[in-house]
């Protein structure tokens, strides 16, 4: 994707104007508890907002809000946009929109490849770039609900999307009368401030609840389908896996259990203005992965344990100086890891409040299980075609 | 794969002190890259590493060419050395090439896998050589370990649910389309070509959704062809512009589908309309979906010979075509035809009671009567014969035998009676008795018109097409038949035809060859979309009922395996929030949302238990108690639970 970091500032349409103020701000918002300031956030729609992040944001669309939902022809509450669609979560959530029936429009960066799954599937794709507010406006026409999945990618900066993106879409999608917003979120955002992303979703739902939007943030743990990549694949091909000997223990969940689970709470009237959290069955911690990752392919893994004290290490160092910063940003979950917190939460509230089974949720041994006895076997069939092959090597 | 690079050329231990030792010495050179990278959208770093990836690959294959199952894993970070090496020169930072990788990856494995080590490995002796004489080739192969060390290193530090878009494509060939993970995959949907007719009806968009989801092969029949319809339409689907009013078009529609899916329904309530599109519209689809499937017969060498006798008995060679299907699938035993009557030695005619009749009052009967006579014998050609005239007007004469099945099997399990019969082309009545042996009061009778031809043939007769004498009898139950009759009535025979026609049509010559019942085939061909008939305009209900009537009715006759879905009122609103309730009979009264029915006609396709039914359905009725009227099988659809088998089986069959 096209990581122009700079320049979103100045290509801010004139109804949508921020303060320059805020990128330094963030910066320095490590300090917590902070009382509210009294910047007027949407001074047209909510006197009364303010923000955590000590945000100056003006949005003069806001007075059009009333006219645009008396004239035009209602939105189908069917009628749905995905942010960031073709990320992990982002086409689960549109899968399982498409199959419910609603029409799904996918608001995806331009590319040189586009993303023609998603067109495969059915749904609309719309090109636009949260780091370029004048292209958002034109996507959340006829849409009612709005469905943020997007999230920088980890080697862009992390204030391009993550804030100023996010905060652009936010305030269009309060200015176009968009009737629902769903947001996600990481689980105890609120309580590390000192890592920035979570810092930046904290203040993401702090202006959010502030925005006047009916909204639903939804915590989230951990994905199932990112230990794939990090433990299963490597322990498969042999190659060296990386794990750190942290105590953290996270609760993964299936991304298609995410995805179920949030057009449950979309559709449930009790759920909006409400804050979700989503947690798997069980904490695991890394080793514990790793330990039944091995298990299930039948080898041992070639594990290298970097100690959290040298993660913390790096980025310590790494803070030092303005250039790394982003390198330290990276590195800052590091800070979450030496800490033994369980990134988990009882659920059985909220399956009771969105009236789910528990059963249905599925738990990590079933889905390493199923993905092993999936890989094994296709291995084995690949393998039988390599041997053909080989004829001409 | 830095890692696995490193493991080929040092020893197992010496290895990983390398890749730490090399972490330390890089950590800031690579930051300041990294850094770097942001502010002057420099490519160079990847498309710099990208070359030496390839070499390093093949070097690895290399070191094990005779391991088949090393070159197999390694089919991975192949496949990302050659799309970050497709992308050098574009201004874009390296994950984005792996993701735009990642979309690349939804081709299938198979493919790929040799696709591409054909072409990588022309790319790779290149490349060889070209590091062979140049040291540099030695310094990118370095920094090419350092990133991938550093990526790993620096992913320790991040949390899955934040960064996991970066892994995205490692999930990519497993969770996408048809891939083993994928929730919506449904086995063998890749060879399933679904033909979707109405593909921008309301259900219909939905339908086309979920089968390509579910990786359906999916063919759409459209109307028109304009951009407002193409963009509604996934673009992998195979788009038919067509009429179902028209055949030739519908022709082109059918040809490669092994399922349909009728969606399509008048736009307007005049006459015309419906019955263009709801009556004779199906009527052309089956009847062309028949004539499609019908070569493909051949290909089976068992079915040949039923093929010879009679070209145009479409339903009996289609029919017989299933049941090879069926056989084939699950093993003979339980799913061949089972032998009712074979008539091959004169003991056979034995049990057959031949009897005669008028339908007229007796007081009538005597000044007409001309005359009845008939027989039933086995002649000295081997043959048995059924024969005779009828000169009494509104006489019959009748053949009718008491079933003896083999122990164990009962006739619910079959479809329906085919008959291999010889003679002069008249047709007959079939009648079925049911009820209780020793009460021949209580039975029920149940008809169906066999209609032969001249020479041998063979005549498939559903027991779907069997209906009451007395109207106010439930459907026929093939499990409790007990007595089967042939009847011949002068009436209603086709005035003469051919050679044939000078013969009185009141006499008959009917050889028996055998009776057997016809398995139940497995799965539906056809799903029709009909309606309730509640939400209509009460004025215009008449006739868009009659028209829906007539094009289930043309369905049910074709012998193709149908399930006719009579949704309630459509309501535009997400699936799988309220119960659904399946019913026989017009007690429909609430609504049901579009894309419950779509995911109906999903399920369906392959569900055993939906074919050759028809039913209603719509939400459960939550108002009030005093609903004992249903038969509550109610159901919320979700992902864990198939709600269709358990409320489709209490249903009947052949309604």
């Amino acid at each position: 994707m096209a990581s122009s970091s700079a320049a979103s500032l100045a290509a801010l349409p004139s109804q949508l104007t921020t303060s320059p103020a805020r990128r330094s701000l963030l910066l320095s918002s490590t300090s917590r508890a902070r009382p509210r300031p009294h910047h007027p956030l949407l001074h047209a729609s909510s006197p009364k907002g303010g923000s955590y992040c000590r945000l100056v944001v003006t949005c003069n669309a806001g007075t059009v809000v009333p006219t645009s939902i008396a004239q035009g022809t209602p939105v189908r509450p069917t009628s749905i946009l995905v942010v960031g669609a073709t990320g992990t979560l982002g086409r689960q959530v549109v899968r399982r929109a498409l199959d419910e029936g609603y029409d799904v429009r996918c608001l995806v960066r331009p590319r040189p490849a586009p993303a023609d799954f998603l067109r495969d599937w059915g749904a609309t794709v719309v090109n636009a770039d949260l780091s370029k507010p004048e292209t958002i406006p034109a996507t959340l026409v006829g849409i009612h609900t709005v469905i943020d999945c997007a999230t920088g990618r980890p080697e862009e900066p992390i204030r391009t999307v993550d804030w100023e993106g996010k905060v652009a879409l936010i305030q269009c999608a309060k200015a176009m009368g968009i009737q629902k917003y769903v947001f996600y979120s990481i689980h105890n955002c609120d309580k590390h401030p000192e890592v920035p992303l979570m810092e930046i979703k904290h203040c993401t739902e702090k202006f959010i609840q502030d925005a006047g939007l009916d909204y639903i943030i939804i915590r989230l743990c951990g994905f199932m389908q990112g230990l794939i990549g990090q433990y299963a694949v490597p322990i498969l091909e042999e190659k060296s896996v990386w794990g750190t000997d942290a105590p953290t223990r996270i609760a993964y969940m299936d991304t298609q259990d995410v995805a179920r689970l949030t057009f449950i709470a979309m559709r449930n009237e009790k759920a909006s203005k409400k804050l979700l959290t989503f947690a798997g069955p069980r904490a695991w911690t890394t080793q514990e992965v790793i330990t039944l990752c091995e298990r299930l392919a039948g080898q041992d893994a070639n594990v290298t344990t970097v100690p959290v004290a040298v993660l913390r290490f790096t980025r310590q160092l790494t803070r030092f100086f303005q250039w790394t910063n982003d390198v330290a940003d990276r590195l800052a979950f590091s800070e979450v890891l030496s800490s033994d917190t369980i990134f988990s939460v009882p659920m059985n509230d909220t399956y009771q409040f969105l009236g789910v089974d528990s059963k249905d949720i599925l738990t990590l041994e079933k889905y390493l299980q199923d993905y092993f006895t999936n890989i094994l076997k296709k291995l084995k069939d690949l393998k039988a075609q390599s041997k053909q092959t080989d004829i001409f090597f | 794969m830095a890692a696995a690079i490193v493991a080929a050329r040092a020893p197992p231990g010496g290895g990983a002190a390398t890749v730490i030792a090399s972490f330390n010495n890089r950590a800031l050179s690579c930051a300041a890259s990294a850094a770097g990278r942001r502010y002057h959208h420099h490519g160079g770093a990847c498309c710099f590493a990208a070359k030496p990836t390839q070499v390093a690959a093949e070097v690895d294959q290399d070191v094990a060419p005779a391991d088949a199952n090393a070159a197999a894993t390694e089919a991975k970070p192949k496949r990302k050395a050659r799309s970050r090496r497709g992308r050098k020169g574009k201004k874009s930072s390296e994950s984005e090439a792996s993701t735009t990788a990642a979309v690349e990856e939804e081709e299938k494995e198979k493919e790929e896998g040799v696709e591409e080590e054909g072409g990588k490995r022309k790319e790779g002796l290149d490349l060889e050589e070209v590091m062979a004489v140049s040291p540099v080739g030695l310094g990118r192969r370095s920094r090419q370990i350092f990133d991938e060390v550093w990526r790993k290193f620096s992913r320790l530090g991040q949390m899955s649910s934040a960064s996991s878009t970066a892994m995205a494509e490692e999930e990519q060939a497993v969770l996408i389309r048809g891939g083993p993970m994928c929730e919506f995959t449904v086995p063998g949907a890749q060879d399933t070509t679904v033909l979707v007719v109405g593909a921008t009806s309301r259900i219909g968009r939905i339908v086309v959704r979920k089968l390509m989801l579910r990786g359906y092969n999916v063919k759409a029949l459209v109307r028109r062809n304009d951009a407002e319809v193409i963009d509604m339409l996934p673009r992998s689907v195979d788009i038919v512009v067509g009429d179902v009013g028209d055949d030739s078009t519908v022709k082109s529609a059918v040809s490669g589908c092994s399922k349909i899916i009728y969606c399509a329904t008048a736009r307007s309530t005049i006459t015309g309309d419906l019955n263009r599109v709801d009556n004779q519209g199906v009527r052309n689809v089956s009847k062309a979906f028949q004539v499609f499937l019908l070569p493909q017969l051949t290909i089976l060498p068992a079915s040949n010979s039923l093929i010879e006798s009679s070209f145009t008995e479409l339903c009996i060679t289609l029919q017989d075509y299933y049941n090879e299907l069926a056989q084939l699938r699950a093993g003979k035993s339980s799913k061949s035809k089972l032998l009712i009557a074979k008539f091959k030695s004169p003991k056979s005619v034995k049990g057959w009671e031949v009897g005669q009749g008028s339908y007229l009052p007796n007081t009538f009967a005597y000044r007409f009567d001309e005359g009845i006579d008939a027989s039933f014998e086995f002649n000295e050609d081997g043959q048995a014969v059924f024969s005779g005239f009828v000169f009494t007007r509104g006489g019959y004469v009748e053949i009718s035998k008491r079933l003896s099945l083999p122990l164990g099997s009962t006739l619910d399990r079959y479809d329906g009676l085919l008959f291999s019969v010889g003679g002069n082309g008249r047709s007959y009545v079939v009648i079925l008795e049911t009820g209780p042996l020793a009460d021949t009061s209580q039975s029920k009778k149940y008809f169906a018109r066999m209609t032969t031809k001249v020479g041998f043939c063979r005549v498939r007769v559903p027991f779907s097409a069997f209906r009451p004498v007395n109207p106010q009898d439930p459907p026929l139950d093939p499990f409790l038949v007990h007595t089967l009759t042939i009847r011949f009535e002068p009436k209603r025979q086709r005035p003469g035809d051919g050679s044939q026609g000078a013969t009185d049509p009141r006499n008959f010559e009917l050889i028996m060859e055998y009776i057997k019942a016809l398995p139940t085939g497995q799965e539906t061909d056809f799903i029709l979309i009909s309606c309730s008939g509640s939400g209509i305009e009460p004025n215009r209900r008449e006739q868009v009922l009659k028209a829906k009537k007539a094009g289930e009715d043309a369905l049910r006759r074709s012998g193709l395996g149908y399930t006719i879905v009579r949704p309630g009122p459509l309501q535009e609103e997400p699936g799988g929030q309220r119960a659904l309730i399946f019913d026989q009979g017009n007690r429909i009264s609430q609504g049901i949302s579009c894309a419950d029915v779509a995911d109906i006609c999903v399920k369906a396709l392959h569900d055993s238990t939906a074919r050759n039914k028809s039913f209603d359905v719509c939400y459960e009725y939550v108002a009030e108690q005093g609903n004992e009227l249903y038969e509550l099988v109610a159901h919320l659809p979700d992902k864990a639970n198939n709600y269709l088998t358990p409320a489709l089986s209490v249903l009947e069959k052949n309604t």
